[in-house]
Order: C-alpha cells, then structure tokens, then sequence
C-alpha cells in the first residue's frame, strides 16, 4: 500500500463523522462550572508550599534587586541556568504557566539542565479553573510547568530530572506589592 | 493471546517475588491518589467529569468539526482514520514525504492500538520510546503493562541487567537514580536528533483547536519541539469542548494517575513553531460503534488515568500481560470484548466486582457494572465456558428463591465440612490452583448468624 491519497482521508472523514451521527447520541448538558473550596490563607504562601513538594524551589525577587544577582544566589557555580518569564502561577499545583510567545525557542522550557521561571506574584492563581481562562487566546504553544522533570519508571522510586530540567527555580517579583 | 486470563494470571503468578513488588507498587500509587484527591470538592469535579465527557460524546461530531477548523487555520495538518490499518498508513505516509529515518515517540496507548512501531519498523523506519518506562519495555522487545506505569512489572535488578547490555552501565548498577540517567543520556541523544516527533495527546480542545499532552519526563516536549515534523496520534474520544472542561480533567488526571497534583509538564500546543509541520490524526477504529452502543457507551469517557489497575485486587496480583489486550485491568476488561468478543471473553470475569474500580474513576464510569452487563452478553452469546452453562442454570434457580437458597446453603456447608481433603484440594477442582484454595465452610449463614444473635428477626 502506498501513501494515503487525498480522496480516501476525505472519504475517512465523512465516513466517521456518518457514523458517530447515526450512533444517535442523546444530546448532554454541559457541564456546569466547579467552584473550589477556597484556599486557605494566602495564595503566595500556597503556591510556595506546594512548588516545594513537587521538587521546585521559590526564591524572592526584591524591589530594586537586579535579576542575575537573584539567580546567582542560588545558581551552582559553572553550571548555565535558562531564565524565562512566566504568565502567571497556580496556587493548588505549584505551576508557573510560559508562554512561547515569551521564548526565543519552544525548547527552552524543557532542553536546559536547570530552569528558572519568573512570575510576578499577584499573578498568581487559585486552581486550574481560573488558570485556563488565562491562556492567551490564539497561543500557539504553552506550558504548566510543575517542578523539575521526574520519573519513577523503575520500581515506582521518585528520580528528579528524567529528560527534563534537573531543577527547577520560580523567582517571584513584587512580593512587597502583594 | 489465546489462554484465558487465569492462564495469563497463573504464569505472573509463577514469580511470586515479582508479582508480591507489582502488587506493592500499585498499591503504593492507589495510596498516593487518596492522598492527593483528598480536596473538598473531589466529588464535584467527578461528577464534572462524567458530565463533560457526556457532553462531548453528545455532541462529538460538531466537536471533531470545530477542532479541526480552528486547528487548520493555525497551520496544522488534520487526518482522518477510520481503523489503525489508515491510521498506520498516514502517519508512514507523512514520515517518508520528509524523508524520515528517525522517530522518538512519546508514550501513547493509541499507538500502542494500532500497532504503529511494528508498522514503522517494517518500512524500515527507526522509532524509539522516549518514555524511561516505554523504552525499558521496548529493549526488552514488550509492551507496556500497564498504561501509565509501562514497566511497573520490572525489577530495579531487571533494568539494571538489560541497561548493562544496551547502555554497558555496570552490571551491578541497580540505583534508579543511575540508570535513569543513563537512559536520559541516550534518550536525549535522540530526542534531540530525530527526524519527526511522534505524540499523542491527553486532550483534545475544541475551543481552542489545541493539542494537549501531559509528561512528567519532559520528553514528549524534548522531542516535539526539537524535531521538524510533529505527528499527535490521538483516539476522537479524547475531545473535550472548551478550556474549562480541560481544568477539570487536569485537576482530576495526575492526582487519579500518580497522586500528583499536576504533571510536571502540561503542554498545550495549538500551532506548529516557524518552519516546522505539525500533523493530527483523528483516529476512530471502533470509537464511533461503541457510541452507537449505549449500554457500554460511557467507558469512551475514560481519561487514561491508570486508577482502576492500580486498585484492582486481580491486575495487581495477574500483571498486565495477562489480560491480553492492549490496555489491561478494569477498564480494559470492558474495552476488550467489543474489539473481539471471542478472543476477550474471559476479561469481564477478572474481576470480584468488588466495585473499587468504579469508585476511584475520575468520570465515574461504572467500570462494575459494565463488567456485570458484559458477562451477561457473553452468557447470552452462549460464549461461556462449557462448563459454566448447567452450574449457572443451577444457580439461577437457587437464587431466584429466598428458601431454596438457605436450604442450598446449609447442604453444601454440611458437603465441604465432610467431604476427604483431596477432593476438596485436588486438581479436578477449579477453584483451586496455585495460590488459591478452597477455604473451609463456615458453620453457618450470615442470616442463621444474624438471627442467632439477635440482629434479625
């Protein structure tokens, strides 16, 4: 059999938009929003918390502090961190979302052995529900990046950086604002 | 497989060291999916769920439609395929206009379906897992075992040989800190050199006309991103109508899958970088005539999330393979038999319908009772085993009545306390095999128990 041509995908389509039409699938309401219990106390303190057990790490950024001097403070020596700016962060999962509008290349997120997403605090989130409606309309590719990379593919033990970045930094600006 | 899934069972069962760490492990994730779906309105986004995936499969044409507008607008490449046979084609298809000898394909059952690695490598086109799990099955010449998990069935001690001969780590090297980063090494070698991605994708958003894939390796995005040619292979089942409904399956699809509260990278991607293609293969093979079928319909809601293996007391302690189907336990015993009823027909009855499955189901899909209606159209196909056919007669006609059924009960207790020893335990015997036997009668009924103790009247 050689390539698909043009005539039998479209021939595919309408055969399988025919047959979920006659399938007759009684019509079903939507589904009507959830509304999250409330996060107690503030959502900073949260976010922080729950970055910390997904394996990322939180530092301040303060008024007037130059941004290199922040990610020397905790960058080892001789190793080269990618520093990105994120949209905003998700309270209940510890997420910082990035834009690829906001990056030199799609792959920055995920090829750099030690990555730091900047976000400022106000810009964080409760839950997932407020988080998607975030989402830039029309954007052509973006992440919720919760942690470092991890697998436990061998006998369910936790490895932090399986293809992805080793670890993780979310530095948060503006925190006196807040 | 042609053996039933107690043959299956039975030879997991023969290592028992190695089915006592399976058990474990997925008990271990069952553990971490309690904790984690401990919030307060877990319930409402189940219930959310279940309505949402309702939604879409009432509405799935009109969906598919809007989806691949707008997909195609931004600049992707959508096809349609009716069976994997199609769906193997296209995707051959687009691979070999670019010229590609080099896939690095992120985890995905759809393909896994299809068959898509055999049908690649056939046309000579190199395809590697991506995925620690995936790629460990994959050098071992298997497939996944489990959904989530690939290789939950090996041993620390397993890798560390086969990584001996594919990586030469040293044979003794057993940390899975070690070996997964030898396998980052190769892995990234790859992902970053390959000439197409392959993916599939955890949602599918009308609204959006967005791909949406959840890793926690970071593979899938490594690959995707770097090579020139992306190709999402995803089932029509997987679209969701807008962003909304898509929170409530994140909120729902870590925490039910590993007890986590997100993965680590949740990627929606709706358009292909400057300079690359991306391409969408909507796939059915079989989807829309299970929806023509309204009485196993709902298990199309079915996220992936790996919850109902993890608790089932029968995938634990039977593996994977033994199911003989491409996606096992629970909600596989119930995807099966569609497929081939022949070949399938002794999964509904892996079961206890001890229920734990439907409990934990992200979108409440009644997993129990979808294996219930199941045995009863395999009874009704005059499929069961030979045997079965007088007992269940027998039993239908005790159960149909109180009387005769305490009356029943009462004999057989007075049988199996005074029946020899080896007729009870012997070979002829199908309730006992290795690993199991028939436990001793108990002196009486629950009702006799109840009433002699003054619980009922």
């Amino acid at each position: 059999m050689g390539a698909p041509n043009r005539e039998n995908a479209v021939s595919s389509r309408d055969e399988i938009l025919a047959a979920i039409r006659r399938a007759d699938v009684p019509p079903s309401p939507r589904a009507a929003p959830v509304s999250a219990a409330p996060i107690e106390g503030p959502l900073l303190e949260r976010f922080v918390t729950v970055l910390r057990q997904v394996g990322g790490h939180s530092v301040v950024r303060h008024r007037d502090q130059p941004l290199h001097d922040v990610v020397a403070s905790f960058a080892e020596p001789g190793t080269a961190s990618t520093v990105v700016r994120g949209r905003f962060g998700v309270a209940e999962n510890g997420s910082v979302y990035v834009d690829a509008a906001d990056l030199g290349e799609r792959t920055d997120v995920v090829r750099s052995e030690h990555l730091v997403l900047v976000i400022p605090v106000v810009a964080i989130v409760a839950t997932m529900h407020e988080a998607v409606r975030q989402i830039p309309p029309g954007s052509g590719c973006g992440w919720f990046l919760s942690g470092p990379s991890k697998t436990a593919d061998i006998e369910q033990s936790l490895v932090i950086g399986a293809q992805g970045a080793r670890t993780l930094h979310v530095i948060l600006e503006d925190v006196d604002a807040a | 497989m042609t053996g039933t899934h107690a043959d299956g069972a039975a030879h997991f069962l023969n290592r028992p060291e190695s089915a006592a760490a399976h058990d474990a492990a997925l008990w271990f994730i069952r553990g971490k999916r309690d904790t984690a779906s401990d919030i307060p309105e877990w319930e409402a986004l189940r219930s959310a769920g279940a309505t949402l995936k309702a939604h879409a499969m009432g509405s799935l044409a009109e969906l598919l439609e809007t989806f691949e507008a707008r997909a195609t607008a931004s600049g992707v490449s959508v096809h349609w395929a009716s069976d994997a046979a199609e769906h193997n084609e296209i995707v051959l298809g687009i691979l070999r206009s670019k010229g590609v000898a080099l896939v690095s394909k992120s985890k995905s059952m759809l393909t896994e379906e299809c068959g898509l690695n055999e049908h690649l490598a056939a046309a000579g086109i190199s395809v590697i897992d991506t995925d620690l799990g995936e790629r460990i099955v994959q050098l071992a010449g298997e497939g996944p075992s489990h959904i989530v998990a690939p290789a939950i069935h090996w041993r620390r001690e397993e890798v560390a040989q086969l990584f001996h001969r594919h990586f030469g780590t040293p044979a003794n090297e057993t940390s899975p800190e070690a070996l997964a980063n030898a396998a980052r090494v190769h892995l990234r070698d790859t992902l970053l050199h390959a000439d197409a991605a392959i993916t599939g994708a955890n949602a599918l958003v009308a609204e959006t006309g967005g791909v949406v894939v959840c890793t926690n390796e970071g593979n899938a995005d490594l690959g995707m991103h770097s090579a020139p040619l992306h190709i999402v292979c995803v089932g029509i089942e997987k679209i969701v109508a807008t962003l909304d409904d898509l929170a409530v399956i994140l909120r729902l699809l870590a925490r039910s899958a590993t007890g986590q509260p997100s993965t680590v990278y949740t990627t929606h991607v709706a358009a292909p970088r400057n300079g690359a293609e991306m391409h969408v293969v909507l796939v059915d093979n079989g989807r829309s005539a299970r929806l023509a079928d309204a009485e196993f319909r709902s298990a199309l809601h079915c996220i992936r999330c790996g919850a109902c293996l993890n608790t089932c007391p029968i995938y634990r302690r039977s593996g994977g393979y033994s199911y003989g189907h491409v996606i096992p336990g629970p909600i596989g015993a119930i995807l099966a038999p569609s497929t081939n009823l022949e070949q399938h027909k002794s999964l509904p009855f892996a079961s206890t319908l001890c229920g734990s499955c439907g409990d934990v189901c992200p979108v409440r899909i009644d997993i129990p009772a979808q294996l219930l209606a199941w045995r009863g159209r395999i009874a009704r196909a005059r499929k069961l085993p030979r045997g079965y056919r007088p007992g269940m007669r027998w039993l239908g006609i005790v159960l149909a009545n109180p009387r005769r059924f305490a009356r029943t009960g009462r004999r057989l207790r007075w049988l199996l306390g005074s029946l020899p020893g080896f007729l009870k335990r012997g070979g002829w015997n199908r309730w006992t095999r290795p690993g199991r036997s028939l436990p001793d009668a108990p002196p009486e009924s629950f009702r006799e128990w109840a009433r002699r103790t003054g619980r009922m009247r």
